[in-house]
């Protein structure tokens, strides 16, 4: 059976440009770990997908978000 | 063709507010812009996971319009100086975010979520 299709959060805000500096909505769509979550898991259309993943590395790298999470130095 | 570039500068979180502020301008200065770059303090914040042995750092927004030849001696400048623990230049294309929805949009956002929440 199909599953029922998922729409994507950033279209449905009408974003246009996924935000780097954004931490807070790029925290949901991080896991427990701090991976970038799967667009089949999220329902983030693959064109979203793409400036999400870049935007959470730019994130990371300016230590707004983790790399890893939980993780003791 | 002058472009447009943001800059994320994350300041050591103990330098004084003066001090960041003579940096920035300093920067600026080396970008040879005819307009002031927009800026915006985030602050002091604390890093998601620690820089050396820093887990403070002051964030700082620059959005400016220069001749990509004038950015290899605003980078260097920016990477010789101890003040800043790590920076990030961007290039600054689209508007990013999302647009400030209306009222009736709004309002639509809401019921949709209502709607879902009854479904599950």
């Amino acid at each position: 059976m199909r599953r029922p299709t998922k729409s994507c959060p950033f279209c449905e805000s009408r974003v246009r440009w996924v935000d780097y500096k954004d931490d807070r909505t790029l925290g949901r769509f991080i896991t427990d770990q701090g991976k970038i979550l799967p667009s089949r898991l999220s329902g983030v259309c693959a064109r979203h997908q793409r400036q999400l993943a870049t935007a959470i590395k730019r994130a990371r790298f300016l230590a707004l978000i983790p790399y890893i999470r939980g993780h003791q130095a | 063709m002058p472009r447009t570039y943001e800059a994320v500068y994350i300041f050591d979180s103990t330098l004084e507010d003066t001090a960041i502020s003579e940096k920035i301008k300093r920067f600026n200065a080396l970008l040879h812009t005819t307009e002031q770059p927009e800026i915006a303090h985030w602050g002091r914040r604390q890093l998601a996971y620690s820089i050396g042995a820093k887990d403070n750092g002051y964030y700082v927004v620059s959005k400016f319009a220069t001749e990509a030849s004038s950015l290899p001696e605003y980078e260097r400048a920016l990477r010789l100086d101890d003040g800043v623990i790590r920076y990030l230049i961007t290039l600054h294309e689209h508007e990013v975010g999302a647009p400030p929805q209306s009222e009736e949009e709004l309002a639509a956002a809401t019921r949709r979520d209502d709607d879902d929440d009854d479904e599950d």
